[in-house]
């Protein structure tokens, strides 16, 4: 073989394996909280735990919840930022951060609404086509 | 009814597609003029059905005939005639039939200047991918398999086992969920079509790539598909900036770019397309590069049908802030893409013996080897972005439910790609137009790069880049400016019609330099007190209540009513209310903000909103959206949005208490509400039905006092009823004392009997000057009117944008040199 092409072809390998290996290291799992104790930046879905106390302090700017994972634990979420538009109606959520001491810091939260093709809730549809039939 | 012909029509256009592309594939194998003939007839037959298919969907949009699922579902009787007309692409399924009906009108003007023997392949594979978009709209159900989603479909076909569709089949909503808040932009009537646009252009580079494999004809092709895939790129690059604008400006995503999936859904097919122009150009001037012309545009448009697959799938659902329907097209989009994939490198890899190879000339410093090395390093980093794209495909290598790559992923390997390609540019320019060699090309870059240097160590200096890596990215941005406009100025007193390249280049320079500073460079909008709290954060010496230490910054404020606040050393910043609208989106309110800039003294408003989302609000819950302000500058941006007010806390308050009204009506009329008010000289506050001024101070001379011990002030406070227009002034006294050497306070209540309220002066704050009045009796509690912002400084967003526009604008100069000769040449 050609010394070009074997250095073509170590230059692609070498190029692929670290993008690759880069790659790796910067993706990581969704996960649950007992596992993110150990994590520096953990994405863990879950749902909101609306039977307890909630809501944005201006005293310490931040905004607190409990949620869910999906493995059924439940911890105190602080997200450094006023209630996202949207939280009350996510049917999922995943934060976004790290957890310490059962409490979970979430420097990021991304909320999973219920797609309008999917949300197709009949109690609305009822509720109109009894004005209509007035 | 007439969504029945719709959908008879979509049925239709795809049996006259099938059968076009049998024409067209017989047109193609034997030359034969006759069938191109027939061919082109069906497409156009095709196009026209299509098109009055698409003109009933409008009219059903319009007129609001709520039975069609889509028309219920993206509209509302209150939108307006434009938003319903951009709701027809609102959704998936008109969104498919605007690309087709895009790709038709491609179809039309390559059949008028395609010449032989391309015509009929490209026809074929235009009309190939037509057919699998159309599949998209089929709406059809064989044996329990669906094929398309059709936008005519009616609820009773959507929904067939609700409840309310049982009882009335015939049940027609009396009006429709409406189309999202955000989709109501003058953005949205624009950003979609430019994209689909350039979607459905960039199919003919790929037809044109696969007409030179079939009819073996590698080099001629490239003349006629280098301004369509220019267009194509164009289209995308103008799509990219508006998408790119309406995050800015009118969505609160903070930025104009995330490396979010539909952000680089876009992207990828236009740094792969751009990878292809480069490729063709130099196939067209010097006959080298044929492979890589052709695999690049073969790529550019399965990256289109890639991206297309990953973002309307389903896939990316957990790792994308947009939100994607899911309408059980995975199978059908995953088919469009093996085919497209597997039919265009197939086809290459098939006739790839055969295709002519040049060797590339030894010495580096040649066009061919720079062209052709800018369009591999644009292709890598296309290869790059998919890749990050792809995590929830390719991430599970690695794990078993990868997450989106962490945002340094793409900035880690996007910069130093920039950087070699910025160098590129340069060199790539001054060899383009000349012969040279290292010593002739150094002479020639002396001048240019000292410009440079002296521009970089400035800025450098000006903004206080401390960061090595940072200096050498932008001394590679100024290079690209610098030495292409170098080259652009000498190439334009020639011949101004060639610096479409060198124009390109000096925007691409830009854009690097205007992204660094854009976002490494800026600055929240914060007071000194909070900027402290964040430095001591940072340096980890704040605990919160249970000793641990806090980690997260504050990015907000919180702006009292007419209270200014000093932010960045430099704005005075001052709430002045806010006004409720109702015109465009009942429920707005509209905050005007007051910038003071104590720099040079000059003062600007701001004004951002709020508003209730309507299609996501409850009865028992608003939901609230914002959106923000920017106040564009030459050097910088201030960006600020209202994250929170009192405003919005009261209403919110008020929900929750009719909702627990309506529960259990209990009256609470046991005790009179107490509350305390602070107030500055001067202010007046409302409440109640009474408006409150605090006027002055008064001295209260010691006879007055009842203990003789202390000393007293009284706050001179005047009541107005507002409905009598009575008009009562009281003088509550605040009284120190000392006993026994420890001073007390002491405050005594002041009445009016009419009103049967109290008020005791029961602070002083000698700080401020502010004064406390607890007033007992009223039937309603004053709230301070205050607002949360999160706001941004951020420099140089101009840079990008210009950068942007002289993009866009070394396209057209090449679209049109090209096309000219092109047209010459017919």
């Amino acid at each position: 073989m050609k010394p070009k092409l074997i250095l073509g072809i170590v230059a692609i390998v070498g190029f692929t394996s670290l993008l690759m290996y880069n790659f790796g290291e910067s993706i990581s799992t969704y996960t649950d909280f007992e596992t993110a104790e150990n994590m520096k930046t953990a994405h863990v879905p879950g749902t909101w735990d609306n039977t307890q106390d909630y809501g944005f302090s201006k005293e310490s700017m931040q905004f607190t919840f409990f949620m869910k994972d999906e493995a059924g634990n439940t911890r105190k979420v602080i997200y450094p930022r006023p209630k996202p538009n949207n939280f009350e109606q996510a049917d999922r959520l995943v934060v976004i951060g790290e957890l310490r001491d059962d409490v979970f810091y979430a420097d990021e939260m991304l909320m999973k609404c219920p797609s309008k093709y999917n949300a197709t809730n009949p109690d609305e549809y009822t509720a109109t086509s009894s004005t209509q039939s007035l | 009814m007439p969504g029945f012909i719709g959908k008879i029509l979509i049925s239709l256009s795809f049996f006259i597609t099938t059968l076009s592309l049998m024409f067209y594939f017989v047109a193609a194998q034997k030359d034969s003029e006759r069938h191109l003939k027939v061919g082109n007839w069906l497409f156009a037959i095709k196009g026209v059905l299509i098109l009055v298919a698409s003109g009933i969907l409008l009219d059903l949009l319009i007129t609001h005939q709520f039975q069609y699922y889509y028309v219920f579902n993206y509209t509302s009787l209150d939108l307006d005639l434009k938003y319903l007309i951009s709701a027809f692409y609102g959704g998936q399924e008109g969104s498919f039939l605007l690309w087709i009906l895009f790709s038709w009108l491609a179809g039309f003007s390559l059949m008028k200047w395609t010449r032989a023997p391309y015509k009929a392949p490209v026809m074929f594979f235009l009309a190939l991918t037509q057919f699998f978009l159309l599949t998209m709209v089929l709406g059809w159900k064989l044996d329990g398999i669906s094929i398309g989603a059709s936008p005519f479909r009616t609820i009773a076909e959507e929904m067939p086992n609700a409840p309310f569709i049982q009882a009335n089949p015939d049940f027609v909503p009396a009006d429709g969920s409406g189309l999202n808040d955000l989709l109501k932009s003058p953005w949205m009537m624009i950003h979609p079509p430019i994209l689909f646009l350039g979607f459905a252009s960039m199919t003919i580079p790929y037809a044109f790539a696969m007409a030179a494999l079939w009819k073996q004809k590698y080099n001629e092709w490239v003349a006629p598909a280098l301004p369509w895939t220019l267009a194509a790129n164009l289209a995308l690059l103008i799509a990219i900036f508006l998408g790119a604008y309406w995050a800015y400006v009118t969505l609160s995503f903070g930025g104009y770019w995330a490396w979010d999936p539909v952000e680089n859904a876009s992207l990828v097919p236009w740094l792969i397309g751009t990878a292809g122009i480069h490729a063709m150009a130099i196939q067209r001037k010097s006959s080298v590069a044929q492979k890589s012309s052709l695999l690049f545009a073969i790529l550019a448009y399965v990256a289109i049908v890639y991206e297309t697959f990953l973002t309307r799938s389903g896939i990316l659902s957990d790792s994308s802030v947009h939100s994607f329907v899911d309408l059980g097209l995975y199978n059908q989009l995953l088919l469009f893409m093996v085919i497209i994939t597997g039919v265009g490198l197939g086809f290459f890899a098939w006739r790839y013996k055969e295709l002519p190879s040049k060797p590339l000339e030894p010495s580096i410093l040649n066009r061919e080897f720079m062209t052709f090395s800018g369009a591999l390093l644009l292709f890598i980093l296309g290869v790059v972005i998919i890749l990050g794209t792809s995590s929830p495909i390719i991430g599970l290598l690695f794990h078993e439910n990868p997450t989106p790559p962490e945002i340094s992923f793409y900035n880690d390997w996007s910069m130093p790609i920039a950087i070699v390609m910025a160098l590129i540019t340069v060199i790539g320019q001054f060899v383009y137009w000349k012969k040279q060699n290292s010593e002739s090309l150094s002479s020639s870059l002396t001048l240019p790069l000292l410009v440079t240097s002296v521009l970089t160590v400035g800025s450098i200096m000006w903004m206080n880049v401390r960061d090595i890596y940072y200096m050498i990215y932008l001394f590679s941005g100024y290079f690209a400016i610098i030495g292409n406009g170098w080259m652009m100025v000498k190439l334009a007193i020639k011949n101004p019609k060639v610096i479409g390249g060198s124009l390109t280049h000096v925007g691409f320079g830009m854009l690097l330099v205007g992204i660094l500073y854009s976002s490494a460079y800026n600055e929240p909008v914060l007071d000194q007190n909070t900027v402290n709290y964040n430095n001591a954060v940072l340096r980890g010496e704040v605990n919160d209540e249970q000793g641990f230490k806090v980690s997260q910054t504050v990015e907000m404020m919180e702006l009292k009513l007419d209270e200014p606040k000093l932010v960045n050393g430099r704005y005075e910043i001052t709430y002045e209310g806010y006004d409720l609208m109702n015109q465009n989106r009942p429920g707005q309110q509209t905050y005007t903000i007051k910038f003071n800039d104590l720099k040079t003294g000059r003062e600007f408003y701001m004004y951002p909103e709020v508003y209730p989302m309507l299609s996501g609000s409850s009865a028992e819950n608003i939901q609230w959206s914002v959106d923000p302000d920017v106040k564009a500058g030459l050097l910088k941006d201030i960006y600020l949005y209202v994250a929170g007010s009192s405003f919005i806390d009261q209403t919110n308050k008020q929900k929750a208490k009719e909702q627990e009204a309506t529960t259990e009506a209990v009256a609470d009329t046991e005790e009179p509400l107490e509350q305390t008010i602070r107030m500055r000289k001067g202010e007046t506050i409302e409440v109640g039905g009474f408006e409150f001024t605090f006027t002055n101070f008064i001295m209260a001379d010691s006879t007055s006092m009842p203990d003789n011990q202390g000393v007293g002030v009284r706050a001179r406070v005047e009541v107005l009823h507002t409905a009598s227009q009575r008009k009562h002034i009281i003088e509550p006294l605040f009284a120190v004392y000392v006993e026994d050497e420890v001073s007390y306070t002491k405050s005594y209540p002041v009445t009016i009997p009419d009103y049967d309220i109290s008020f005791r002066f029961s602070n002083l704050n000698p700080d401020d000057s502010t004064v406390e009045l607890t007033i007992v009796g009223l039937d309603e509690k004053f709230e301070d009117d205050w607002i949360l912002i999160v706001g941004e400084n951020k420099p140089f967003i101009s840079v990008v944008w210009l950068g942007t526009f002289l993009l866009m604008g070394g396209f057209s100069i090449s679209i049109f040199r090209h096309w000219g000769r092109e047209r010459a040449k017919a």
